[in-house]
Formats: structure tokens, C-alpha cells, sequence
């Protein structure tokens, strides 16, 4: 009922929302062949939205509406109390000094026990769409709903822009994500992470960037060669995160870091595809080596453009950590590298949506150490990482298989 | 001098206010009654005697007036003591106004609200507006009146003040040079009995209600030519009216709500807080028929000249086509006014702390600017750049509409923008015509985000370096020899007088008699002419259609074009090498055309228009279309003029404002 009148509402005011409600798309979901192939169907009696529950929720994109003063003013003559949470815009967070206007990311509606959460989507670069944390300030009303049962606003999160489907459920006309189980699939590992902007810039005032022309063509080509990588890696649907010299850029400085010569990226041992490498060649990047084997120790590396090469570590999930291996070629070496559980998270970086470990300082103190604040340019991965662990010598007769140099 | 004091016609209001005030009081207190019914008896008595003498004192004063021009201001001295009595309703302001040659200050209830005693700038008039209600400091504005024109915005501003504002005027230096009748008239008609005497570095204070009463003036007249007049430091009090006498009574939508929010707070914007009558702040232009730019964001680059941004806004919010949920204004620095401009238009704003000094600080701000518009709009491939000081053509949307996906398509190009800079009265004649330049005009421009965000953010130069931003982008590390469309009549204006390295001088001589068109709904011609082989087949096309000109005659001459219309002409100067451009600089000087650098051209050749005909000019022998030279044509060369000490520094300073 609450629902038929906020979207009385907000049609009144051309406001092209859609529905998140991860109950009611869980629900949806179970019959959604029937619903697609009904879309303006009647339906007998209420069976989405008259479950029990405290909250509705709907997204609304942010560049789709502008006018919210006449919304609110009608909103209470329909016997709504609302809530608006603004906050910053992180769209400019990671410029120094700007400040603009605080940006609404959350309302709610609330009419007797019911309440309509309404997210706020924003673009973002990289293309995808970003919700903010709902977070209380001081004067609000703590008690104006129970916020902790809130499907979104618990963290910021991460979407692909959605596909979007209008459907009649229970009579009303609604517009869902086309494909309801993916959305909520997708919802389940949504959480985003800003980059450390402030601490970026302190970081900076003690270490000043390096502005030089060679800094800034690294940086290009690092870039693009990220963006190319994660195009085909996306392409497979094979899950990466941003790894060793690479995350340490983003956490530290939000930036790729100029002399680090290499873009890394890790990847469970569980996604592995034998495809990988012939799409890596297929986008243009040829394999420079192959360390390891899928069993054990993986590891692959693409010649980008000039000298700056994409390395691939795969990573072996254990009880109670999770390790990479490292090869040394001429001596057939073996390393590992230990890492506590992590799972991953969203941020943005060099304008693409990209993964990085949640647990990120932990990530990057097992492989920096508590040092990894000060730049080192000397580097030696056999020796420097704090996470190291020597582990034995390939046998001789499997070299050819794990050692590959191309 | 001493002190003056109130007109005398003011005396009988105020003493009767401060008995009304009283009498309410006394009669709201029971217990205060009784005990004073004597005394309030008595005090009737002594009122009634009191009103009787003012009432014959107003008329009295009322007849003085009429006389009170001709008599001199210092016999009003005499009617210096009003006894000034705490008003219970109303609160009263202590104004503090201080003129000298080196230092003015205005402090109102103890507050400084202006003060300036830096060397070598701040002269002529100062003037600050307050609140008649809150006593809230709604503009200041200094004009010197030293100059020319001065005195003319000077008028224009107190024009637009609202009737009941509290006016405050200050000279520092010298504020009467240029300081003409039209301007006296307007001071002595707020009031000011000094105004139509004011002369070569007199000190002069005054503060007044407009179109009421006068709260106090101090003069100090120079002994002679060569010293100023002693300081003046006049102190006053002002009595505060209540909020609602201050405010319109506009109906009350959401447009109104922002008006008035605006209108309570800064003064000087006319007639958009005019109570009876305000001017629109939303203007609703006609859309424009498969607009390919209303999704491109506009950045508009602000910094403290909120005038400025009103009237930039206002054109760009009527221009056809505009998408108002494009445009980010970004303000160079905390200010507030400006904020309240960008508001009242409901428009959104972003202020930047200012980082670096003067050019260096100009280019930071272009660079958070740049990167803010494309974060903000992750989807766009272009971003419009508008700068403050700029009135945009009505067709500026449907302009960029019709040429952007050259920008797009053509890897050749490397921005369009809205201005041509040899684009003057005399030399531009045809909305639909487009041209392809070597030169970066800037004032109202397209920006390709690849262009940016691969080239020009990575390596934008830092702020220790003290560049411009334009001078920067003009570099051939960055252009690469790519090339920028524009229109033969500009679509922007470029009004801004005030400005780093700008002056009334400069704006005269080289942006007044731009042409902007004010033409809606522009057909261009032949768009796809302008792609980079297209447009060599029509500068062929249009040189084997032109007509060689008499190189015997004097090309600054009028009569070196003949009295024709719609004719392609051409002429054939000297260009030794592609970077000689001493005979164009010289033609350019002499065409009253734009010669501080070289703009608007395209391998040697540059297109304008005189008396109506098309003007080619072909730099021989550099430039590719010298074969077209007859070979009985010698080229024309014009020597530059001997230098001067010094001479070569102006330019160079000038020429980094155009943009």
C-alpha cells in the first residue's frame, strides 16, 4: 500500500526509479519468466510487496531527476515523513582542494510502519555506478528506522550500470534490473572502497611526485595497459584484483607509482581459464613467461607496450592464509609469498572499476612490511618482500613445463 | 572640518519614534504604572510642547531645503547636535568612514568591513552597501573615478541598488578626475551636499539611506594641486528597519524562495530583485532540433567578479539549447558571492582553494577544474569551457551542435571554439562560415576528454611553474600541429574589463569592436568542408576564385579593396619562413585587427573579411598556396617601426590575457 503511493508519487513527479528490494527480487527472480512474459498482466492477489517486512528499497540514478523541492512538498501532503543523508562528493575527493556541494545518496520515506528507501546511483569514472554509505549525523533522528536492518548503505558499493526491465508485479508497474539473480549476486560482493585520497596527499608532501617526462609516460602506459588487461580478463569473467607494486600505488598513493616498471594483478588459482593466455595474445600482448603450473606456483607474464610488462600471480587458498609462488629462472628456485585471508572489494583507479583486497593494509604490510610507507626503488622480489618464504627447487626434469621464456 | 550632522528635516521623526518607543513600553508595565502616572503626565505636557516646536521646526527645515543647495554646506554644522537616544525596537549601527590618500576603511558596529591601504591600487570612490535591516554588508565595490567610465559603472551600480539601502562612500587617493556631472548629479540626488563640489584629491566621506535620509557627510577640500586634503573620519549611527520593510513580497514558488535568498544578501544585480517587477532567473529558450551537445557538460571557470557571472549566466542560460543540469560553475577561491550568483540561477557550484599565485594560480584552477568536469561526468567525450567575462551568441549550443562530430572524427583538430580573434566588426561578415586555425583562440572552446585526459592532464605544468594555461596549450609540444575550428562571427563576447593583465585600455583597443552574432538558429555552411583534405580542395577552390588586388596600392588603405560586395579577393605578403610574421603583424596593426601575436591562421594564409568581400592574405613564399602568386606580383612587405625602450614587454603581457 505505502508502496503503490510513493510510486504514485514519484511517477507524479517523472522520477524513474527502480526496484533493489533484495527481498521482493528474490521473490521476483523465482517467477521472472512469467512476469517477463506478462508484462502488463493483472495479477490475482498480492503476492511480492505485500510481504511482511519494515522497508522497500528502489535506486534512482542520479542524473536522471534534478527537482527534489516539490517532491518533498508533496510527499508530506501524502503523509510522508522523510530523510535525506547527504554527503560529499566523491567524484571530487581525489582533487585538492575543491569542494562542492554535498550530494544526497539516501532518503527515506516513511508512512505509518512502512518505510521507501530510496539509494542514489551516481556515474562514476570507469563506468559504473556507485552508492554512498548511509551514515547519521549528529543532529538526525537515530530512531527515525531501524538503519541497521537497511539492505544498502551499510558500506558504499559498486554496480554495473543495470539493464532495466518495467514489469507489473501485484498490479503496479515497476521498473526491476532485467536479470534479478545476477543484481543480487552482484549486490552480495558490491562493497566499494574510496582510495585513501588524504593520506595520498600527505604522502605526497613528504615524497613529491615525479613529474618527469619518463614518470608521466609510464604512467600512460601503465594505465592503458590496465585497462586492456582488465577488458580481457572481464571479457573471460575471470575475477582479478590489483596486486603487489600495483595495489601499493592505489593504497598509498592513488597512483600508479612511476618506477615500478610493471602493472600486477592477482587472481585465484579457482579462476584460473586455459584461455587466458591466447586472449591476452589475441588483444596484443604476448606471453614473456610462464612460471609454475596450475597445481602449484603459477605465474604468467605479457610484454605490453616498451618494456612495461602485466604480471599475473595466481593465488592458492589455505586454511588459515593464502600464497603466491615466485620461480627464479636460471636457478629453478622456488618462493612463496604468505598473505592472510582476504576477500575483495571495489575501489576505482586510473578510471577503471577494478578489485583490491577489502583487508588491504594487511595485504600490503605482509608484502611491504611496516615500512611500506617510504618509496624504495631498489627492489629485489626474491629478497625484499617481508613475506617471503623460500620453497624449494623445481626437480630438473620438470623445468621445461614450469620454467617458460619466451 | 568638523562634523555634520543630519539633515534637519530628520530631527522631528526620530525624537517622536523615541517617545512612541517609550510610551509602549511605560503602558505594558503594570507595576511601573502607577508610580509613573505623574510623571508620564508631565511627560505628555512636555511632549506635546516638544511636537508642537518640532512640527514648526519641520516646516521651517522644509523651507530650507528648498534654499539649501545654494547655500554652503558648512553653515549645516550648526544643526550638528541631534541628541541621540537608545531606541528600544530598533537597533542602531555605529558607522565608521575614513577617506585619506593612502588608506581607506569603513568599520560598521566596530567590525571592519573594508579596509585598504595597499599601495597603488584601491583609488577612486569606494562604496558598500548595507542591509537597512541587518546592517549585513551587501556589495563593495571600489570605482576609480580617476579614470574614464568609472563614473558611468559607478551610476549604473547605484542604479540598481534598491531604494532603502544604506550607501557608504569613501575616496582614497584621488576620485574626482574623471568623476562627470552625470555622476555628481546622481551623489547630490542620494543626498550629498559635497558631491557636485568634489574636486582634484578632496577627501570626501558619506553615508546615507537611498532615496531617504542622510546620516552624515565629511569633506576635506585639497589646498592645492600638488597635496591631498587632510583625512576625513566620520562617525554616524544608523537606524536598522525591521526585516520585513527590507524584503519584496514575492509570491512564494520555489524560483522566489532563491530570489529572495539572493536578493536579502548582495545588492548591485538591478532589476532581478526589483520588488514589483523582477527580471526572470529562469529563461526556458527554445531546445534546438537534435542537439548533439546536450549531454556535453559546461565547465564555467569563475573566480571573484560575481557581476560578471551574473550577466555570463543569464546569456548562457537563454542561449537555445542549453541543458542547465550540464553546467558546473567552479570558483576560484572561497567566495561567497559568487556562490550566491551560481545559486540563484540554480546552478551547481564547486569553489577551489586557491593554490599558487597570479597565472600559476589561473592554470591550477583550469587543471581541478578540468578533472573535476570529467569525474563528475565519466560519460562525456567532450567538455564545453566557458570562462566568466564572456556573453554567449543565443546559437552557441546550436553552433557546437552542428560541428562537434568533427571533433570527434577528425584527429586532426585540436579544439573548436566559439571566437575568432581577428573576428572585428569590420572583419567578419558571414554566421554560417567556418575556418580551420592554427591558433588556439580559447574564450568559449570545445575540449576532446582523450585530449585531455591522455595529453594534457598527465603533464600540465605544475604551479612553481608560472605559466598560463593557454600560453601553455599553444605550445607546439601540445598542439602537434593540430588545428581548431571557428566561426567567422565569434559566438562569445568578450566583455571582461577587469582582470589579470586586463585593463579598460586594453579591452578597448583589441575586444570592443569584436562581432558577435545574435543571429538564433544559424545554418552552417558546408560543415564537412572543414575535415583536414576537405578544407585544402576549398582553400584551392576559393584562391583559384579569387581576384589578385592592386599590389601597388597601400593595403592599409580602404581603397586597396574595390567598392564590391560578396568578391574573394586575395593579396600576397612577404613570409620568408614559416615563423616570419613581420609584414602580417605590421597589416594586422594597420587593419586595427588583432597583431599582439599571430592568430587566426592557417599555412600562411589568413581569411577575413573587408567591405564585404572575402580577404585572403598568403604569406609568400612559406606558405603552401604561394604558387597561386602571379609572377608579376611582388609581394608587399611592411616594415615594423623602430622600437621603442620597452616597447617589446606590453605585448607579451597582453597577449596572455585573451584568453
Amino acid at each position: 500500500h505505502v508502496v503503490r503511493k510513493f510510486l504514485g508519487l514519484i511517477s507524479s513527479h517523472n522520477i524513474p526509479v527502480y526496484l533493489i528490494d533484495p527481498l521482493i527480487l528474490g521473490l521476483v527472480d523465482k517467477d521472472i519468466a512469467q512476469i517477463r512474459s506478462t508484462p502488463d498482466g493483472p495479477s490475482p492477489h498480492c503476492k511480492y510487496f505485500c510481504v511482511p517486512r519494515d522497508f522497500t528499497t528502489f535506486a534512482l540514478l542520479d542524473k536522471t531527476w534534478k527537482h527534489e523541492v516539490g517532491l518533498f512538498r508533496t510527499a508530506e501532503k501524502m503523509g510522508f515523513q522523510w530523510l535525506k543523508i547527504l554527503n560529499k562528493d566523491p567524484r571530487l575527493d581525489g582533487m585538492d582542494d575543491l569542494s562542492g556541494m554535498e550530494i544526497p545518496l539516501h532518503y527515506i520515506f516513511k508512512l505509518a510502519s512502512h518505510a521507501i528507501h530510496l539509494v542514489v546511483f551516481y556515474e562514476r569514472s570507469g563506468n559504473y555506478l556507485w552508492h554512498g554509505p548511509l551514515r547519521l549525523k549528529q543532529h538526525m533522528d537515530r530512531k527515525f528506522v531501524p538503519f541497521r536492518k537497511l539492505h544498502f548503505g551499510r558500506y558504499p558499493g559498486a554496480y554495473e550500470k543495470p539493464e532495466l526491465l518495467h514489469v507489473s508485479i501485484d498490479d503496479l508497474k515497476v521498473q526491476i534490473p532485467k536479470n534479478p539473480s545476477s543484481f543480487l549476486e552482484e549486490m552480495s560482493h558490491s562493497r566499494f572502497l574510496e582510495c585513501r585520497y588524504r593520506e595520498a596527499r600527505a604522502f605526497f608532501q613528504l615524497y613529491p611526485d615525479d613529474a618527469s617526462l619518463d614518470a608521466v609516460e609510464f604512467r600512460k602506459k601503465a594505465k592503458s595497459l590496465l585497462h586492456l588487461a582488465a577488458l580481457t580478463l572481464n571479457n573471460l569473467g575471470v575475477k582479478f584484483w590489483l596486486s603487489s607494486g600495483t595495489c601499493l600505488g592505489w593504497y598509498r598513493q592513488c597512483s600508479v607509482i612511476p618506477h615500478s616498471k610493471d602493472v600486477d594483478l592477482g587472481i585465484f588459482i579457482r579462476d584460473y581459464k586455459a584461455e587466458i593466455i591466447p586472449a591476452f595474445q589475441k588483444a596484443g600482448l604476448p606471453l614473456k613467461h610462464k612460471f609454475g603450473k596450475v597445481e602449484d606456483s603459477l605465474e604468467l607474464s605479457f610484454q605490453g607496450e616498451d618494456d612495461v610488462k602485466l604480471d599475473i600471480f595466481f593465488f592458492y587458498e589455505e586454511d588459515d592464509h593464502i600464497w603466491n609462488g615466485g620461480t627464479q629462472a636460471k636457478s629453478g628456485k622456488k618462493f612463496k609469498y604468505l598473505f592472510p585471508k582476504f576477500t575483495l572489494c571495489w575501489t576505482e583507479f586510473v578510471e577503471l572499476k577494478v578489485h583490491v583486497p577489502c583487508e588491504t593494509l594487511q595485504y600490503v604490510e605482509a608484502n611491504y612490511g611496516p615500512d611500506w610507507k617510504v618509496p624504495v626503488k631498489r627492489w629485489d622480489w626474491k629478497s625484499s618482500p617481508s613475506n617471503v618464504q623460500d620453497n624449494g627447487v623445481w626437480p630438473v626434469d620438470e623445468w621445461d613445463d614450469v620454467i617458460q621464456i619466451y | 572640518m568638523d562634523e555634520w550632522k543630519p539633515n534637519p528635516a530628520v530631527k522631528p521623526h526620530k525624537k517622536r519614534s523615541w517617545y512612541l518607543a517609550w510610551k509602549y513600553k511605560l503602558m505594558n508595565q503594570r507595576a511601573l504604572r502607577k508610580l509613573c502616572q505623574t510623571g508620564a503626565v508631565l511627560f505628555l505636557l512636555v511632549t506635546v510642547i516638544v511636537n508642537i516646536k518640532l512640527i514648526l521646526d519641520t516646516r521651517r527645515a522644509a523651507y530650507e531645503e528648498e534654499e539649501e543647495s545654494a547655500q554652503d554646506y558648512d553653515d549645516e554644522m550648526l544643526n550638528v547636535e541631534v541628541p541621540r537616544h537608545p531606541v528600544n525596537n530598533k537597533k542602531v549601527l555605529d558607522v565608521e568612514v575614513y577617506s585619506s590618500r593612502s588608506k581607506v576603511y569603513v568599520a560598521v558596529d566596530g567590525t571592519t568591513v573594508l579596509e585598504d591601504e595597499a599601495r597603488e591600487q584601491g583609488r577612486g570612490i569606494h562604496v558598500i552597501v548595507l542591509n537597512q535591516a541587518t546592517g549585513h554588508v551587501m556589495a563593495k565595490r571600489v570605482f576609480d573615478t580617476y579614470s574614464p567610465h568609472e563614473d558611468e559603472a559607478m551610476v549604473l551600480f547605484l542604479n540598481m541598488v534598491a531604494r532603502g539601502r544604506i550607501l557608504i562612500f569613501t575616496i582614497k587617493d584621488e576620485g574626482s578626475f574623471h568623476l562627470k556631472d552625470t555622476a555628481k548629479n546622481v551623489l547630490k540626488s542620494l543626498g550629498s551636499q559635497v558631491a557636485p563640489f568634489l574636486s582634484w584629491r578632496d577627501m570626501w566621506t558619506f553615508v546615507g539611506k537611498k532615496g531617504g535620509e542622510v546620516y552624515g557627510e565629511k569633506h576635506a577640500k585639497s589646498p592645492a594641486l600638488s597635496t591631498w586634503g587632510d583625512p576625513v573620519l566620520l562617525k554616524t549611527e544608523v537606524h536598522l528597519t525591521s526585516v520585513e520593510d527590507a524584503e519584496c513580497h514575492w509570491p512564494d514558488t520555489e524560483l522566489n524562495r532563491r530570489r529572495k535568498r539572493f536578493c536579502s544578501k548582495v545588492e548591485g544585480y538591478g532589476s532581478v530583485c526589483s520588488c514589483k517587477d523582477p527580471t526572470p532567473i529562469e529563461f526556458n529558450p527554445d531546445p534546438i532540433k537534435d542537439n548533439k551537445v546536450f549531454d556535453v557538460p559546461v565547465a564555467v571557470i569563475a573566480g571573484n567578479r560575481p557581476n560578471y557571472l551574473y550577466r555570463m549566466l543569464r546569456s548562457l542560460l537563454s542561449a537555445q539549447g542549453v541543458n542547465p543540469q550540464m553546467i558546473t560553475v567552479f570558483i576560484d577561491g572561497y567566495y561567497e558571492e559568487p556562490m550566491d550568483v551560481v545559486e540563484l540561477f540554480g546552478l551547481s557550484g564547486i569553489q577551489h582553494t586557491p593554490i599558487s599565485i597570479k597565472n600559476a594560480r589561473v592554470s591550477q584552477h583550469y587543471k581541478a577544474s578540468l578533472t573535476a568536469t570529467f569525474n563528475l561526468f565519466p560519460d562525456a567525450k567532450f567538455a564545453v569551457v566557458l570562462e566568466e567575462d564572456l556573453d554567449i551568441s543565443i546559437d552557441f549550443f546550436s553552433f557546437l551542435s552542428q560541428s562537434i562530430h568533427l571533433l570527434e572524427e577528425d584527429e586532426s583538430l585540436y579544439c573548436i571554439s566559439a571566437w575568432n580573434d581577428q573576428g572585428y566588426e569590420h572583419t567578419a561578415e558571414d554566421p554560417s562560415l567556418l575556418y580551420r586555425v592554427e591558433t588556439m583562440p580559447g574564450l568559449g572552446w570545445v575540449l576532446r576528454k582523450s585530449l585531455y585526459k591522455d595529453e594534457l592532464e598527465p603533464k600540465w605544468p605544475t604551479p612553481e611553474k608560472l605559466w598560463d594555461w593557454d600560453m601553455w596549450m599553444r605550445m607546439p609540444e601540445q598542439r602537434k600541429g593540430r588545428e581548431c575550428i571557428i566561426p567567422d562571427i565569434s559566438r562569445s563576447y568578450h566583455f571582461g574589463i577587469v582582470g589579470l593583465n586586463m585593463n579598460g585600455y586594453f579591452h578597448e583597443a583589441y575586444f570592443k569592436k569584436h562581432k558577435f552574432n545574435t543571429v538564433p538558429n544559424v545554418q552552417l555552411k558546408n560543415v564537412e568542408s572543414l575535415r583536414k583534405d576537405a578544407y585544402e580542395t576549398e582553400i584551392h577552390r576559393l584562391l583559384g576564385e579569387a581576384e589578385v588586388l592592386d599590389h601597388s596600392k597601400n593595403p592599409c588603405e580602404d581603397s586597396f579593396v574595390p567598392d564590391t560586395e560578396g568578391k574573394v579577393y586575395v593579396m600576397f605578403i612577404r613570409m620568408e619562413q614559416e615563423a616570419d610574421f613581420t609584414t602580417w603583424t605590421q597589416l594586422a596593426k594597420c587593419l586595427h585587427i588583432w597583431d599582439l601575436d599571430v592568430r587566426g591562421n592557417h599555412k600562411g594564409l589568413w581569411r577575413l573579411f573587408r567591405k564585404k568581400n572575402h580577404f585572403l592574405v598568403v604569406g609568400v613564399p612559406a606558405s603552401p598556396y604561394s604558387f597561386k602568386k602571379p609572377s608579376s606580383v611582388t609581394p608587399i612587405y611592411m616594415e615594423p617601426p623602430a622600437k621603442e625602450e620597452g616597447a617589446a614587454a606590453v605585448p607579451a603581457v597582453a597577449a596572455a590575457e585573451q584568453t
